[in-house]
């Protein structure tokens, strides 16, 4: 899904600037309340044979099996893998790439539009032809992934790369550094901030993406399982498999934000970084 | 072109030197020449003030100096040797210190920045100690730079220049976007530093009054493309003082004649 | 006349261009020999096809269709749950830990719930797109009103607005470019999960196309379904945003959104 924008205009920030270290920021659990109450409810007047709203208790019990059997674990971990493979080979990417168009006018104009179109082409539409050219393999779903896990990334680290201050080049070449030491000590650190906001929209993205493209193709997978579910109607299973991709989902939001607010702590700076 | 060189140039005791240089930038109405014929000699140890209304191509100078823009005409030498790229030895201290710090590492890590790779541990450690006593920051050492106001960020630029012990400083509007208070108070820090380290320092400004009060010479950019239009020998006592020194007549007079200087300039 | 030309990226045209003539070259020459990649010229072939048979516009105004009322719905639920969370601190901190959790559902594993709960119908779609708008729109939305500078709301206060007229002049105006984000990331969402839902659901519209045209090989006719739903998702992003400057220029002016 090609959604997500990433320019640091000022609508985004409610999604992906890190409010500068305000402590206070987390939501209170006492949220929660609401979602409980309606899972408590729906378990108290659920009826356990429903065919369309079984109660969680249902749920569990319809996972149980494949728990039983470790098909659950294997398909979280193919889900699992596929999601960080393609995450770091699309952060990679999209970092190097960003940096060398942001680096000068001419690039940046030039493969401006190009970008801009394969970065609004929905990510479902290029399934079907991975699956074509590549056939039902991982690389498929890789290959899928990659490409619109990159943009989020690519686009941060243009614009990073971009704002530069030229002052900083100046510096490290009045300074003597040579060319390695000029990326390794300052160009890394720089953009490092903006690879990581990057891929805090990356990573639920690459999430959902595999999860697709497992639904799609039915290729090993917690996506393929949940489209086997529906398949064959066991509408308890597909909401517990559900709720296990929330937690994942979860989880991956919980790494990406957790990592991206120690970097920004230490690395962007104070309030002008 | 005037020439207004107190030393030949090739002579051998200049530190930094430029003959005829010429610099032409592609800018929206086509080429525009910015300098024209500057030609410039640095003996070791001087101050050097650079002067000119704004526009006039100082900045400019100052980074064809620096070896970070190319001459499109004439030579910059360094100790003799033909400059392409920033020669050893020579360190800019540039106006935006806000952006020439790396906002990641602390004031301690930033002056390390060009020497961490080139000496030991712990040489290193003490070479930015003595920049950073020499600026007054020790106590701020550990602080990161964004915490420290404009003056302090800016002696952090400097320390880091300093601890690349270089042979010639280039100075580009250091203390353009400071108060008035801490101006005078770096002014004094830097006289304190050349002191100390004996090295030549070329500054570019737009204050005369600065100008005066900091250099041996003072020379004024005039015309448009510029080139070296006053070369002025700033021969008052050091060291000097912000009230006494600026009451002198002598600096008054020197002070009178930049300032005709400039007018002149910027009657062009 | 010639800042008109300025604005127009010729480099970035012809960048464009010349990949395609790339593409086309080495497909033809053999460079690059895989069946299932045609060159351009025939993916231009193949949209004329689609186009003379009628399916194209067919398929286009089924998924369209879809996508654009469920996200309109979601505009109007979205907005006003926001509205409830942003100005309410105590409906914040109530639920907007359930709304988090909610939204940290893959919205894609969502689609065989609907599947499973509305079959293969239209209907289905546009829940599908209804619930996948609806995030974007509720978040952007709450952000934008506790975006709303400490210092603008002192200036309703020494003027006396009132809670309505802070509410009407101030806050909302002010969170006007927030929502409009909302509202285009929920628009891109909408789309893309309505082709999900056609691939596994309901079999019509351009999801199913892509995949017919897959299991058929006809990938001149699939690539230009693929470029027609890149060009549907530009064109749709630019209504609305066209639409937004005409009815809010000082807000997306504002806001660097006016060019």
């Amino acid at each position: 899904m090609t959604a997500t924008r990433t320019e640091p205009r000022p609508g985004v920030t409610a999604a992906s600037k890190p409010p500068v270290r305000r402590r206070s920021a987390g939501t209170p659990m006492r949220g929660l309340i609401p979602l409980a109450l309606v899972l408590l409810l729906w378990q108290a007047l659920g009826n356990s044979e429903s065919p369309y709203f079984p109660p969680p208790s249902a749920w569990i019990r319809a996972l149980k099996p494949s728990l039983d059997d470790g098909t659950l674990y294997a398909g979280l971990g193919w889900t699992t893998l596929t999601v960080v493979l393609s995450l770091v080979l699309a952060t990679t990417l999209g970092a190097v790439l960003g940096a060398l168009v942001g680096s000068s006018r001419r690039m940046d104009r030039a493969f401006g539009p190009s970008l801009e179109f394969l970065r609004v082409l929905p990510a479902a539409a290029l399934v079907p032809l991975a699956a074509l050219i590549l056939g039902y393999t991982m690389q498929m779903k890789l290959a899928v992934v990659i490409l619109p896990a990159t943009w989020p990334v690519l686009l941060t680290c243009r614009s990073a790369r971009r704002s530069m201050s030229s002052v900083l080049v100046d510096v490290t070449r009045t300074l003597g550094l040579s060319r390695r030491q000029r990326i390794r000590k300052v160009m890394v650190p720089a953009l490092m901030p903006a690879v990581l906001l990057g891929l805090r929209v990356s990573a639920p993205l690459a999430l959902i993406i595999t999860l697709l493209v497992e639904i799609v193709t039915r290729i090993n997978g917690l996506g393929a399982l949940l489209g086997q579910a529906q398949a064959n109607f066991r509408s308890a299973q597909v909401y517990g498999l559900l709720v296990i991709a929330g937690a994942l989902g979860f989880a991956v939001n919980w790494l990406v934000t957790r990592a991206e607010g120690a970097v920004a702590a230490r690395m962007s700076g104070g309030p002008t970084g | 072109m005037l020439e207004t060189s107190v030393e030949p140039v090739g002579s051998g005791r200049a530190s930094l030197e430029c003959d005829d240089l010429r610099v032409t930038l592609a800018g929206a109405a086509g080429e525009v020449d910015i300098l024209n014929g500057v030609r410039l000699s640095v003996a070791s140890g001087d101050f050097v003030s650079i002067l000119g209304v704004s526009g006039s191509g100082k900045t400019t100078l100052l980074r064809v100096l620096a070896g970070l823009q190319q001459a499109s005409g004439g030579q910059v030498l360094c100790n003799g040797i033909p400059v392409d790229g920033p020669p050893q030895g020579v360190v800019t201290v540039f106006q935006d210190y806000a952006h020439s710090l790396l906002p990641w590492r602390s004031v301690r890590r930033n002056v390390a920045l060009g020497i961490e790779d080139r000496l030991s541990k712990s040489e290193c450690a003490q070479r930015v100690d003595e920049a950073l006593e020499m600026v007054d920051l020790q106590r701020a050492a550990d602080e990161y730079p964004w915490r420290l106001s404009g003056g302090m960020q800016q002696r952090v630029q400097i320390a880091r220049a300093i601890a690349m012990r270089p042979s010639v400083l280039l100075m580009d509007e250091p203390f353009g976007a400071l108060d008035a208070m801490t101006k005078a108070s770096l002014q004094d820090q830097l006289q304190q530093v050349q002191a100390l380290t004996n090295t030549t320092i070329i500054f570019v400004t737009h204050d005369v009054e600065e100008a005066v009060y900091l250099s041996d010479r003072v020379v004024v950019l005039q015309g448009r493309p510029a080139a070296v239009g006053l070369s002025l020998e700033v021969e008052l006592e050091r060291p000097r003082r912000q009230v006494a020194t600026k009451e002198l007549p002598e600096y008054l007079k020197l002070r009178h004649e930049v300032y005709a200087a400039l007018g002149q300039a910027s009657a062009q | 006349m010639t800042a008109v030309l300025r604005r127009i990226n010729v480099v970035g045209i012809a960048a464009m261009f010349s990949v395609l003539v790339l593409w086309e070259l080495s497909v033809r020459t053999g460079l690059v020999t895989f069946e299932y990649i045609p060159p351009p010229t025939r993916v231009v072939a193949g949209l004329g096809e689609i186009i003379s048979s009628g399916e194209l516009t067919t398929n286009l105004v089924h998924t369209l269709t879809a996508a654009v009322v469920g996200w309109a719905i979601a505009c109007v639920v979205g907005v006003l749950a926001g509205l409830a969370l942003g100005l309410s601190r105590a409906t914040w901190t109530y639920s907007m830990a359930s709304v988090d959790a909610l939204r940290a559902l893959p919205i894609v594993a969502f689609v065989p719930v609907a599947v499973l709960l509305l079959g293969f119908t239209m209907e289905m779609e546009i829940v599908v797109a209804f619930y996948a708008a609806l995030w974007p729109i509720v978040l952007n939305t709450v952000a934008g009103l506790r975006s709303v500078e400490v210092r603008l709301l002192e200036v309703g206060r020494v003027l006396r607005l009132g809670h309505r007229g802070v509410l009407w002049k101030l806050r909302l105006p002010a969170a006007t470019p927030f929502i409009i984000v909302g509202m285009r990331l929920g628009l891109s969402v909408s789309l893309v999960l309505t082709l999900v839902s056609e691939m596994v659901g309901n079999p019509a519209g351009l999801g199913f196309a892509l995949l017919q045209k897959a299991q058929s090989l006809q990938p001149e006719q699939m690539f230009a379904y693929i470029v027609v739903i890149g060009v549907a998702g530009i064109v749709l992003n630019a209504v609305l945003m066209a639409l937004a400057r005409l009815l809010f220029p000082g807000q997306m002016a504002a806001s660097g959104e006016s060019a």
